[in-house]
Order: structure tokens, then sequence, then C-alpha cells
């Protein structure tokens, strides 16, 4: 069974349908993209897989485990992070306390041990410090430490987001529009980024619009439309798919 | 040698901390007093106020259960002061953990009002609760005695508060750099964002009230030995106001902020106090001046002459 499996979801928002019937597959070490217009359900989707929205029909598997109907934190701990298509970042927080936060549940601090300062916690936190450090400057923003993450351009920001998501290692990744505001540059070392993190054995799904970047990138590609599958396949079977290009592709 | 240099701060800070009984006389001593007080209450309303961001204003209530709960162990019960303290702060801890339900589901102005009532219904329960706090004539609370010594004048009373305020700051200090503070600050900044990271928003506020709850509770323990004798009126709005002036004047979300703050805040009145109305008329000056020109408090002045931001285990 796929690592992460979402199974006929469908999800309603006062009577209006937003996903109907979804069923997706994402297989560890793949990179999976769901494209589709605005409006057609992405980021319902992936609401609906880490537990914002409650589907109210179908299943969203992890490693076989159903979370459905599970709060978000709780789904995080099993292993699934998630980046927010509109900042999901702590402004008034620096770059290394953002991402320090992501590696919350791996620093092995007790509450009674850091309010003692006990040697063993300290270290706990120091460690984590450590591992994050080495972490911003695998990504290279390992000098950017001490900014405020609100002061940081767009680019940067995503960067931050994409490093916090990793530090606790997840199994499943899901990257709301992660090309946005990127140079392409940026967006080239992206899909070497996200080729690498599938190479790990990571599950990557991810929301984009940027149709080049997708096709670089993906194992699987899926086309949603008003809340419905339209297509699913790989990369060159969407470009050939016609109801594809009429709904998506062509317009673009 | 910085480090070496960084290690010997504290302790001499402290050394300082405890001379002035010595050289002060003992209206000045009963000002330093209060000032440790409120910079302990302080530092507990910025724990929900300005770290967890929460609009919260149960704060003059914390106060309140923790100096009633301090008077009612010793002045009725006749428990030990350092017994009657624990006491005081785990109530206290307790109603900030009621308090935190309605933050939960309440925001913003909603929040402010209920919490707001809540401190008033507790000053209700003051007065009429006669069997417990003997109402409005108030609670006499005896001296304290610790380990054996007789805490009976104010020079003796501002050793032991030096020590609870200095526990306060290291345990607080401890906390808001720890995982923990982090979570706490996380889930202001973005709620869902925080969950995504596998933090529980919502025990993560719970614990945020619970804390500022039990330091507050520690803050009016003191403040009952301070003043020897309670009464509901005490407990006012004008309390609270005064607890909002010092966190606000301070700067949100900074320890040292808050200290600064009660030191402006409690001495300040008493040089003005000769002419009449002008307490009230800097205060409120102050307050207005703060909000307009300088949001981040003292604590903000400060960091701007001198970046001095450690605020995690680096060294």
């Amino acid at each position: 069974m796929a690592l992460l499996q979402v199974e006929s979801v469908g999800v309603v928002f006062g009577g209006l349908a937003a996903l109907t019937d979804v069923s997706l597959a994402v297989e560890a070490g793949t990179v999976c993209a769901v494209i589709g217009p605005n409006g057609a359900g992405k980021t319902t989707l992936f609401n609906a897989i880490s537990g914002y929205e409650r589907p109210q029909t179908g299943e969203v598997r992890l490693d076989g485990r159903v979370v459905t109907g599970l709060p978000p934190h709780a789904i995080s701990r099993l292993g699934l992070r998630r980046t927010f298509q509109n900042g999901g970042l702590f402004g008034d927080m620096t770059v290394l306390e953002n991402v320090m936060v992501g590696a919350d549940r791996s620093t092995r601090s007790t509450i009674q041990g850091v309010l003692l300062g006990l040697a063993r916690d300290r270290a706990a936190e120091r460690g984590a410090v450590a591992a994050v450090r080495a972490m911003l400057a695998r990504v290279g923003i390992d000098r950017l430490e001490q900014a405020r993450v609100r002061d940081l351009s767009f680019g940067q920001q995503r960067l931050v987001e994409i490093t916090r998501a990793l530090i606790s290692q997840p199994r499943v990744l899901l990257l709301d529009e992660p090309a946005v505001g990127l140079s392409q540059a940026e967006r080239d070392a992206l899909v070497t980024t996200l080729r690498e993190l599938a190479g790990q054995g990571i599950a990557v799904l991810l929301v984009e619009h940027v149709i080049d970047l997708v096709m670089a990138v993906s194992d699987r590609v899926m086309v949603l439309n008003f809340g419905r599958v339209l297509a699913e396949g790989t990369p060159a079977e969407m470009r050939a798919n016609q109801a594809v290009l009429e709904a998506y592709l062509g317009s673009a | 040698m910085r480090v070496n240099a960084r290690r010997l701060l504290w302790p001499a800070v402290l050394i300082l901390a405890a001379l002035p009984p010595f050289f002060v006389n003992d209206y000045v001593q009963y000002i330093l007093n209060s000032v440790l007080v409120y910079a302990v209450v302080a530092v507990g309303f910025n724990i929900v106020l300005g770290y967890a961001g929460q609009l919260a204003f149960a704060n003059a209530a914390f106060f309140g259960v923790g100096a009633y709960t301090t008077a009612i162990c010793m002045g009725r019960w006749h428990w030990p002061f350092l017994l009657a303290l624990l006491a005081a702060a785990l109530v206290t801890a307790l109603v900030g953990l009621v308090v935190s339900l309605p933050a939960l589901r309440l925001r913003a102005y909603y929040l402010a009002i209920v919490t707001l009532a809540f401190g008033e219904l507790l000053r209700w329960g003051y007065i009429h609760a006669d069997w417990l706090t003997l109402g409005s004539s108030g609670l006499a609370v005896p001296a304290a005695s610790v380990f054996g010594l007789s805490l009976a004048s104010d020079r003796a009373r501002y050793w032991l508060f030096v020590c609870l305020t200095a526990l306060v700051l290291w345990g607080s200090a401890n906390l808001l750099r720890s995982r923990f503070g982090r979570a706490v600050v996380a889930v202001r900044e973005n709620e869902a964002a925080a969950a995504a990271m596998g933090i529980a928003p919502a025990l993560t506020k719970i614990g945020a009230f619970a804390w500022s709850g039990c330091i507050v509770g520690i803050g009016g323990a003191m403040f009952a030995l301070l003043l020897g004798r309670i009464n509901p009126e005490s407990f006012d709005l004008s309390q609270l106001l005064l607890h909002f002036g010092l966190v606000m004047i301070g700067g949100l979300g900074s320890l040292f902020g808050s200290v600064a703050g009660a030191v402006v805040l409690t001495a300040a009145p008493e040089l003005l106090r000769n002419v009449a109305g002008l307490e009230e008329i800097v205060f409120s000056l102050l307050l207005i001046g703060v909000l307009l020109f300088m949001p981040k408090g003292l604590a903000g002045l400060a960091a701007r002459a001198a970046v001095l931001r450690e605020r995690l285990y680096l060294g």
C-alpha cells in the first residue's frame, strides 16, 4: 500500500461540494503533483489530508493507518509535514527560531528539566540548535539565522518554511505552491531538492501552478477540476490528455 | 574571557540586589519591596499578554487569588509561609487553567470581556464569602517566618522578595528560551502552522495560562506579606490597569521590560505624590506615549541601544 493513500474523499462547505470522490496514492520515494484551475479544490485536498478540514466521506491513510478525524498536530506527529500557500511562518521569530519550532517534537527536553536548568535538558536544547544550524547550512540560509522572518524576501521565506518542514525528517511532505515568488534559478534548485527528498524515500505531494516545474519534478500528476479528479497519470500522459488540455493546460 | 564575564554577571547582580537594606530608609525600603512584587506580577502577565498574545484580563483576579490563598492559609489556618506560598502558586495556576478554557474558543475583545467579568466576579466572591474571606473587612496576614527566621520588617522581607523574584525570572527565562517557550510564541504567531509542526495549540495555551497564573499567584503571596492586610478593594479594575501599564510600558514579550516597567511605575508615583492628581496624569500620559511612540516599551528602547539578544541556549 502507498505511504499516503486518499480514498474517495469528499468535502462539502455549506452544501457546496469542494471535493467529490477524490482518490490518490503517493508511494514512498515519489513526487506527485496536483494541478488544476483556481478553485479546483487543491488546497482543500491538502487541508483534508493534514487534518485542517474533516472530510464528510472517504478516508485518508498514512502508512496504512486511518488519520481522518485526527487533529492537525496529531497527524503531523505521525510523520506528515506541510507548508502553507499564504505563508505559514512565525513572522516575529528569527529564522533559527522558526526552524527550531519545526524540531519541537525531536527536541528531547522536558518541562521540569528546562525549568530547573538541568544539564541533560540544556544539552538537548543545544543539540537541537546544532541540528538546526547544520540544516540551515545545508539549505544555504545559515547566514540568515538571526534575521526576523518577516524581514526576508518571499523566496527566502519559502526556503525557511521548507527547511522547517524537513528538520523533523517527515515521511510525507505536502507543499502548497512552493515555487510562488521564486526566481528561475531558485525553481531549478527546488526541482533538485525535491528529487533528492524523493531519493531519500519521502513521499512528496505538491500543489503547483508552475507547469514547467511540475512536469520536470513529478512522477505522477493529478488534475483536479471543480473538485473532481479529471485525470491522473505520468506528466507525459497529462500533456497528451485532451480533457486536461481543454480544462487547464490549453488555457495557459 | 567573555564567557567568564557572563557567568559572573548574574551573581554580581544578585549580590548588588541584596545590599539596599543596609543603606536605605524605611520608606524607600517599602518602595523597593513593592517594585519586586510588581516585577513578578508583570512577568506573569507578560506570559499571557505578550508571549502568548492572549487579550486576557484576569490578571488582577490571579493576583487576588494568590493573595487571598496566602492570607487564608497563614491568617486563618496558621500554615507556615512557604507552604502557603506553594498553595498560592498551585491554586492560582489552577485558576489560570480554568481561565484558559474560554481562551480556547474566544478571540480578542470577547476574551477580554469574559476575563474582565471573571475578575469582577471573584471580587464579588471575596466580599460575599464571609465565612472564608471575612468579606469587605478583609484579612490580616501575620508576619512570615522562613526556616526559623522571622520576617517581621520590610528589610527582612526584602531579601525573601529578592529570592522569589530571582527564582521567577530564572525559571521563566529558562522556559521561554526552551522549546516550550518557542511553542507559546509560535501559537501566538500562527496557530495553524504551529499545529503543522506537531504542537498542540490548545494544550500550549492552557500551559501558558497556568504558568502565568502560578507566577502572578506568587506575586499575590508577596503582596499579602507586603501589606499585612488584604481586602477585596485591592483587586479591582485600577489594580488591573496598573498591571496592564507595567507590561505595556515595560514592553510586551520581554522579561527585562517587565522588571523595568515595575521600577518605573512603582517608583514614579512616589516621586509625584506631593502634587495632587499628578500621579494619575503622568501614568496616563506615559501609557499613551508608549503606545503611540514605542510599541515595544522600555525593552524596545533598550534593544535598540544595545542588541542583546540571547534567546537560546548557545553558551
